[in-house]
Order: structure tokens, then sequence, then C-alpha cells
């Protein structure tokens, strides 16, 4: 496998899931006593959380062409959050008792229903709005995409050395797809940490000030990914005598 | 988010001595692994260990400037970073040639992680604009740790540094997912744990030298089937955590001994 596609795919990937990083509504601290909009955790957990599931997802279509494994991460991760920011906002709503809304806007964008009056004074907002629920959902589509493609192309190039290759009546060599995921997730990892750096802990997504922090970010993360891509095409030497 | 936000903070312990104990300890007695016969999985587990009070003295420093992130991440990411390099540098020190590639690995490991570490903490300076003075030299020491524990503890599975005896046992066994989440919790736990105004380096260390004697013991019993020496890991793991989580409990009470010397404030006042 030519090793600059695996760089292109690491940077690429890379900076997919740091800008989908960017969309996810990350509340941080103050929205887990829910003074703030978002759900109540630290980029790292959702992307944990997400890329876990986008990584499995795109791993079960191994062996399938390009296309679905991206579909197949893409569908993994954005199901995931979709779920973690459904329950969070159940817990907000009907456990802590208070109004999904956004601090950041006068107007939801996207239903157009009022939404300073309903912020709790004191607060920046609380819960997971319309507006968070899809910019979120977005994230996790891009990570999930990026995490696949990455997945994608370090598993065909593994597959196609010695020390990972087919055995007899196998359809998926496991030692190359376990050796992709971990990377990928690995790589996920790094590039989510660069963009939360960039956000300052949190957002709420594409409607938020911070987000026009986005070419900031992706140029961190491309940088980053390009450094790991190289060093990533030492996985293709496979290592075993 | 880090309430300790009050920026380096005095440290009672230096950190060239827990960078020592990391990077020299840690790297020798990986290197133990393949000379010593029988024995050499349980030096790997125990390079791991000085890797990871080593990594738990860097997160405190650097998380005590408050990154805004919370403490979990960078311990994410740095293993992240720890498990690139690794992996990199064992499958591809083959480069330097068939003779000394085993021996090599590790090593090569180290330095890319580090590598990384720096360009990723160079983006936080420079192109993210973050002020944290240390940021570098802290997320290059930490991505070394994770790099020593994720080859210490591989090597106290397989029984080897070599790439083909960590892919069979370690990776394709997937109990590399499970090492990258171990070595963060031990690494990260400590400073998170024991971060506020009154946080003692000391007492940090001790319960940094409990998580990692803590995953010590179960990477031992991960080795079932594979290493013949799983359960002298375990138990020796079990034991050292055993005493590592007195001496963590003892500092913590006499760390509290106003409260416990003159008790709590009266009923009624609350």
């Amino acid at each position: 496998m030519d090793p600059l596609l695996l760089i292109g795919a690491v940077t690429v990937g890379g900076v997919l899931v740091g800008g989908g990083v960017h969309f996810l509504p990350v509340g941080g601290a103050p929205a887990a006593i829910a003074t703030a909009t978002g759900v109540g955790t630290g980029t790292a957990m959702l992307a944990a959380g997400s890329a876990m599931t986008g990584l499995i997802t795109a791993a079960a279509a191994t062996g399938s062409p390009l296309w679905l494994v991206l579909l197949a991460g893409a569908a993994g991760s954005a199901l995931m959050i979709a779920i973690t920011m459904l329950v969070g906002n159940w817990v907000y709503i009907w456990g802590v008792g208070t109004v999904p809304v956004s601090a950041k806007v006068t107007k939801d964008p996207i239903t157009g229903l009022e939404q300073e009056k309903y912020v709790t004074p004191g607060t920046e907002g609380h819960g997971i709005p319309t507006v968070c629920y899809v910019s979120g959902v977005i994230g996790g589509l891009l990570g999930g995409i990026g995490g696949g493609l990455i997945y994608y192309f370090l598993y065909t190039g593994l597959v196609e050395l010695p020390a990972y290759a087919l055995l007899p009546g196998q359809t998926t060599s496991v030692s190359a797809a376990m050796m992709a995921g971990i990377f990928a997730l690995a790589v996920f990892f790094v590039n989510s940490v660069i963009a939360s750096y960039n956000i300052g802990g949190t957002i709420e997504g594409f409607h938020d000030p911070k987000f026009k922090r986005l070419p900031r970010g992706v140029l961190g993360c491309i940088v980053a990914s390009i450094v790991i891509g190289v060093i990533g095409v030492l996985l293709l030497q496979g290592g075993a005598v | 988010m880090s309430v300790a936000a009050g920026g380096g903070g005095t440290s009672a312990i230096d950190p060239k001595q827990t960078l020592a104990l990391g990077l020299v300890g840690g790297l020798v007695l990986l290197y133990l692994v393949p000379f010593v016969p029988i024995l050499g999985p349980l030096f790997g587990a125990l390079g791991a260990v000085c890797a990871i009070i080593w990594g738990a003295d860097a997160i405190a420093r650097v998380a005590s400037y408050g990154l805004g992130t919370g403490v979990p991440s960078i311990g994410y990411m740095s293993l992240a970073i720890g498990i690139i390099g690794s992996l990199a540098g064992i499958a591809g020190a083959i480069i330097f040639g068939s003779g000394l590639n085993v021996l090599l690995g590790p090593i090569f490991g180290v330095v890319l992680a580090m590598i990384i570490g720096a360009i990723v903490a160079l983006v936080g300076t420079k192109i993210l604009k973050m002020k944290i003075p240390i940021l570098v030299r802290c997320t290059v020491e930490l991505s070394g740790a994770a790099a020593i524990s994720v080859i210490g503890f591989s090597a106290a599975i397989a029984g080897s540094i070599g790439m083909p005896a960590i892919l069979t046992t370690v990776v394709s066994t997937g109990f590399i997912g499970l090492l990258f989440i171990l070595n963060t919790m031990a690494i990260q736990h400590p400073f998170n744990a024991c971060l506020g105004p009154q946080e003692d380096r000391g007492r940090t260390l001790k319960l940094a030298a409990s998580t990692a004697f803590m995953s010590m013991a179960i990477v031992g019993i991960l080795g079932i089937g594979v290493s013949k020496v799983w359960w002298v890991i375990a138990i020796i793991g079990a034991i050292a955590w055993f005493i590592s989580i007195s001496a963590f409990i003892q500092s913590s009470a006499e760390d509290a001994a106003s409260v416990k010397w003159s008790g709590w404030w009266p009923e009624e006042e609350m």
C-alpha cells in the first residue's frame, strides 16, 4: 500500500474528527449541575463513547466497500451521541426539572422558538435544545466518517502483510482489524482533545460564537494528524521477523 | 474542569526524581524482560508501574494550571499518543535491520511517542494559543510515560518485547483496548481524585502507586494461558497494592488530622 495514501487518510480522518467535535454540545462540569447547555461531561468522554461505537460498527462492515464502512462508522457514532443527548435530556427535563434552552442565541435557529426568557437567571442555559441536538448528530456523523476512513485504509494496508494475512477459512483478519481499530481510536482521541483545547472545554454547537474558532482547530488537527500519519506508516513495516 | 487552577503550586517531590524513576527505571526494568529467564515478564510489569508513577506526577504538574478540559482528557490523549508511538515503534524498528530490531523497538516507540507529544503540545501553545508554560515539557513526559506503561504491561502479558508475540497475545486478543483505558485511569485518577487547595504531591503519588499496582494485578490475571508467571505478577501486584493503598489512607488521615482531632462542628450550627 502506498504510504502517502495512509498519511492522507489519517490527515483527512483526523480533521473530520477534530471538526466534528466542534459540533458536539459539550457542556463540561457546569452542565453536569444543569447550569450550562450541553451534555454534562467533557469531550474525552463523549469521544470515547461515540468513537468506540463508531469503530465497532465500522469494523462490523470490514470487507465491504469504502462507502459502506464510512456509512457504518457514521451511523454508529451519530447513534451513540444521539442516544447520549436524548437520555441526558430525560435527566435534565424530568430529573432536574429544567427546560432545554440555549443561552447563546435568543431564538433557536432551527425551530424559531424563544430561548431567552426560559434561561434560569445565573445560568448559561440547560439541557440539549433542538439546535444543539441537530448539531451534535452532525458532529457524530463527521467523527464516525473520520474514524471509519482511518480504520478502512489501515486495515487494507495491514492485511497485505504476511504477519496479518488472512488464515484459511477466514474472511476477516482479526489482528489487522484490532490494530486498525486501536490506531483509529487513538487518532480519534488525540484530535478530539486538540479540538477540546481549541474550544476551551465547552461549546454548544454550530450556533455558538466559539464555533468561529473552527479554522484554528482544523489547522491544529491537520498538523498533528500528518505527524501521526507519518509515524503510523511504520505499522505497515509489520515488525514480524 | 480543574478546581486547582491556581497554577504552578510548589511540590514536595522534585520532578527530576519521578523523571528518573519513570524514564530510567522504567526502561531498565523493561529491558530486563528478554534477558531474565522465567521471571522476565514481572520486570516488564514493574517498569510499567514506575512509568505510571512518573506519568501521574507529570499530569499533576500540568493539570494544576487548569486546562479547561478536565484532568482526564490529557490522560486519554497521552495514552492515545503512547499507544500510537509504542505500536509504531515496535512494529517499525525492523527498519534498523533484523539484528537489532527487537531490542531497539521499545526505546524507538518511547521516542516516537515523545515526538508526537511534543508536536501536539506545540500545536496547543503555538496554534491554539494555550497559555500553560510547562505544557510542552509535561506532555512530552506524559507521552513517554504512557508509551513505557503500554509496552511494559504488553511485555508482562506476552513475555517478550517483540512485535510477533505482542501482536498475537495483546493486540489480537483486544487486551490493547483494555490497557488503553486501564493505564489512562491509573495515570489520571490520582491527581483527579486528590486535586484541590491542599493537594500534597507525596500523597497523590501514593495513590498513583496503588492504582499502578492494582493495574499490575489485573495485567497478571490477563496473562493466564500465555505467561507462566502470571500468578507471580498478580500476587506481587495485589500485595503491593495493599501496602500502597494503606499508606495512602494513612497519609490522608494524617492530613485530615485537624478534622480528626477536633471533630466536626456541632450539629445545631449546621
